[in-house]
């Protein structure tokens, strides 16, 4: 529509416009005007669909596989017999694209144990034949550190409780039934629920002090406890012998079997072990007591009390539960390894044991098998890396205490909020004013045409603010009906197609006037309202006034 | 056994171990970290000034200057260490979430860290210093007593008395005790927390180190000597009250005389189950110790 000049015209600012509309007829009888010269309405857009800035990726990464199902398959759930739970938790969808239903599985943690377990049960087949002895011995020690780590995670994170007494129970239980097994020649399968027995007195013990004291005074007592123990058992003189430990006890495994069937059956052992404390962390962990125990963390006791929770109950029960797994634990030690050296007592096993649960994370039973596994593989497989192990597992505890939150398996969490964060100031850089969607809120609108529609509006208002000029408006107060120049008619085109939301009408009073300006609510059955109190006289006044308010509001936007 | 050797003996090395609870209660009031790094300051100072005894003392310094120069390395080495542990641990962690929970591990670390590099550099086997306060004797109504308990009695009261003088009249003083108080409200008004760990850390390591050399009179340095003075000390900061030092000094002294009667009466393998017995009783009666008050003690 934008002629430069009509031959003739004596400005070149100016031309007339012949309206194409004007065949069917105008309310003034004129199907022409004159005009001013109007901007190339493409220039905006090409102003605003060019990309100007740098852009990223945005939306959600779509990092869960999701599979393909009938809509029908998705209520298709096997159940762990005998309970009510189901195989996996899977949620069934709709792709938002295609409308085809899919199935998510919400939680995978089931498969990559399993994944785990059935590398952890095939591993003497996979290990190399030269290191083979090597690796089974590391392997069952894994196994049973794992599951005293796994007990104990059930204290330190299900209870929160700092509790460092965790390998005194162990070794108390491995002591004393040694000194029975080898006094008394108590064969090794009653060496188990003497143990147990053994670490429910402890766990009473040490239960005690929990109820009274929090925090740090309960780990320093604990900790101290853990030395008290270890010197009244090197002292002793029922326990004290020269060879640094208690030797001698009875074993399920024979010493007349051939080396490899003795590690091997030492290595499957302390696998079932590991799968029993295993299945003890979710049975208190994921049922009624662990959600007890959860709601009520230190500091936060009045709260679970006000809640109805009983958790000075709930504690002494886990303290029990725990140390009776853990007193059994360590009547497996004995039977497994024939006694137990006073190093279970050490400073520095307890040290080594606090790396392997915090390398994890602390209150994850992931968190205490895969931090074991690191641990226990520096420790007792590259040997040939002498006192540098320590300083690497050491250096490995601390980096993870600096800088991760919790442990290797709270890196997700940790990078997920990390990356909200950067997002956020991304976006704070790019966002432009004026209407438009961010692109983060873009990916969320399910509409794509709100989003285009909302562009396309911008740029159009930009475009007509432009055209605004003192000449319009003059032009519009002499004859608001009828053919107008190619600036007015576009403006006014654009305030007729608006959403009848705050639309503005005029009222009149009387047959003739006088008039005022009300605006439509957009609902139906509301009435409008009163924009403001101005009354016109003439009808043509009227529609300048709206035009005017109309101007006016676009001017603001 | 004579009661009153015993007793002697009890007060010389609660007088040590005091220190190390003193040193363990500053830091968990005002900094909130529970450094059970202390064993590490400590081995770190008793090497320090085990080197200095043997290279530089020795062959270059005047006899009757030598224990000074030996003490003020292990005092010195004490504060290098101690502000090593804050530099590694308490200034990057103390913005993060839990950073009670992971201070306390990461000085775990550090001490097992620490004993695995001595081990490396001086080998497990155990170093003495040389005798710090001569080989005099005194009798004072019938009871002996020996030199280097005078001696360790003295450097502690000593040290104590200037570390209670210091906090007590000192600008810093005035800043540790307004950060014990009440952190948020110190940092408010100026108190630079950071700064603030670095002088508390650097002086509780000093106390530390003091330990190290007193302890290494009666006993020696080894990588891992750090233990039983750690646990020691930290068992008497629990029973008097962490943060309180008077709760500290009492809890030192009643432990002292437990020692004390129960090898008279029990034998010395109970020595430990008594005081933990007690701690237990006295933490079972009052959760925050002796002289702790519960609604007073640091929040984190």
């Amino acid at each position: 529509m934008t002629e430069t000049t009509t031959p003739g015209s004596p400005s070149p600012t100016k031309y007339i416009w012949k309206n194409p509309l004007a065949a069917w007829g105008t309310s003034a009888g004129n199907d022409e005007a004159e005009s001013i010269i109007v901007p190339d309405p493409s220039i905006p857009w090409h102003q605003n669909t060019g990309f100007k800035i740098k852009t990223f990726p945005v939306g959600r990464l779509k990092y869960f596989a999701i599979w393909p199902a009938h809509g029908s398959k998705t209520w298709d759930r096997t159940r762990w017999w005998p309970t009510r739970r189901n195989l996996l938790n899977i949620k069934g969808l709709y792709n938002r694209k295609s409308a085809v239903a899919e199935k998510k599985i919400v939680d995978r943690r089931p498969i990559y144990w399993v994944i785990c377990l059935i590398v952890l049960a095939l591993g003497p087949m996979i290990f190399p034949e030269n290191r083979m002895n090597a690796l089974l011995t590391a392997g069952a020690t894994f196994g049973v550190f794992a599951a005293i780590n796994v007990c104990w995670t059930l204290i330190l994170g299900t209870a929160s409780i700092f509790s460092l007494a965790t390998y005194a129970v162990v070794g108390t239980a491995a002591f004393v039934t040694s000194f029975l097994s080898i006094q008394y020649g108590v064969p090794w399968y009653f060496l188990m629920p003497i143990g147990a027995i053994v670490g429910l007195i402890f766990g009473v013990l040490i239960a005690v002090p929990a109820l009274r004291l929090d925090g740090f005074y309960y780990a320093l007592l604990t900790l101290g406890l853990n030395e008290l123990f270890r010197v009244f058992f090197t002292t002793s003189k029922q326990f004290g012998a020269a060879s640094g430990g208690l030797y001698g006890a009875d074993s399920f495994i024979s010493q007349a079997w051939d080396p490899l069937t003795q590690s091997v059956v030492s290595y499957y052992s302390a696998f079932c072990i590991l799968l029993g404390s295993l299945f003890l962390f979710r049975f208190i962990n994921g049922k009624q007591l662990g959600r007890v125990l959860r709601l009520a963390p230190e500091k936060r006791e009045a709260f679970a009390a006000a809640c109805g929770v009983d958790y000075k109950r709930a504690r002494i029960t886990i303290f029990l539960a725990t140390s009776v797994a853990l007193g059994f634990i360590g009547g497996f030690y004995t039977a497994q390894y024939r006694g137990v050296a006073y190093a279970i007592f050490d400073f520095q096993t307890v040290l080594l044991g606090l790396a392997m649960v915090t390398i994890g994370g602390i209150g994850r039973a992931e968190g205490a098998v895969l931090g074991t596994l690191v641990v226990v593989f520096l420790r007792d497989v590259l040997i040939e890396f002498g006192p540098w192990r320590y300083l690497i597992i050491g250096g490995a505890m601390l980096g993870v205490v600096l800088f991760l939150n919790n442990g290797y398996f709270g890196i997700r969490k940790q990078f997920n909020a990390w990356r909200a964060k950067k997002r956020g100031e991304w976006r704070s850089t790019r966002a432009e004013k004026g209407g438009e969607t961010l692109p983060e809120e873009a990916t969320e609108i399910d509409d794509k045409d709100v989003i285009y529609f909302r562009r396309h509006d911008k740029m159009q208002r930009d475009y007509l603010k432009t055209l605004v000029t003192p000449e319009i408006i003059e032009e519009h107060r002499g004859q608001p009906l009828g053919q107008h120049s190619e600036a007015l008619e576009r403006v006014l085109l654009y305030f007729r197609r608006a959403k009848l939301e705050d639309k503005y009408a005029l009222r009149s009073a009387g047959p003739h006037g006088p008039y005022k300006i009300i605006a439509f609510s957009g609902v139906r059955g509301v009435s409008p309202r009163l924009v403001d109190d101005r009354e016109f006289v003439s009808l043509d006044e009227a529609y300048h006034g709206v035009f005017m308010r109309r101007v006016h509001d676009l001017l603001e936007s | 056994m004579d009661i009153a050797f015993i007793l002697v003996n009890a007060v010389t090395v609660a007088a040590i171990y005091g220190l190390i609870a003193v040193a363990v209660s500053i830091t968990w009031s005002s900094l909130g970290l529970v450094n059970l790094a202390y064993g590490f300051v400590y081995s770190f100072a008793g090497y320090a000034a085990w080197l200095v005894a043997t290279h530089v003392a020795r062959p270059y310094i005047d006899p009757s200057l030598q224990p000074l120069a030996v003490a003020a390395a292990g005092i010195i080495a004490g504060a290098i260490g101690g502000v090593i542990v804050c530099l590694i641990v308490f200034i990057p962690l103390h913005v993060k979430p839990g950073f009670t929970t992971r201070g306390m591990i990461a000085t775990l670390a550090i001490s097992l860290i620490g004993s695995q590099v001595f081990l490396m550099a001086f080998g497990p086997t155990a170093k003495s210093l040389p005798e710090l306060f001569g080989r005099w004797r005194f009798k004072f109504f019938g009871i002996n007593l020996t030199s280097d308990k005078i001696g360790i009695v003295v450097c502690s009261l000593v040290m104590l008395a200037v570390v209670v003088m210091w906090m007590r009249s000192s600008r810093r003083g005035l800043e540790i005790r307004a950060m014990m108080m009440n952190p948020h409200a110190a940092s408010i008004v100026g108190i630079g927390i950071r700064r603030t760990g670095i002088y508390v850390m650097g002086l509780t390591g000093a106390m530390a180190g003091l330990a190290a050399v007193l302890l290494s009179q009666t006993y020696y340095i080894a990588p891992f000597s750090g233990l039983t003075p750690l646990i020691k000390g930290v068992s008497i900061a629990l029973c008097g009250g962490l943060g309180s030092v008077q709760g500290a000094v009492i809890a030192a002294i009643l432990l002292g005389l437990i020692e004390a009667l129960t090898n008279k009466f029990l034998g010395g393998q109970y020595v430990l189950m008594t005081q933990f017995l007690f701690i237990i009783l006295v933490l079972i009666v009052r959760p925050r110790g002796i002289a702790g008050l519960l609604d007073k003690a640091r929040e984190q």
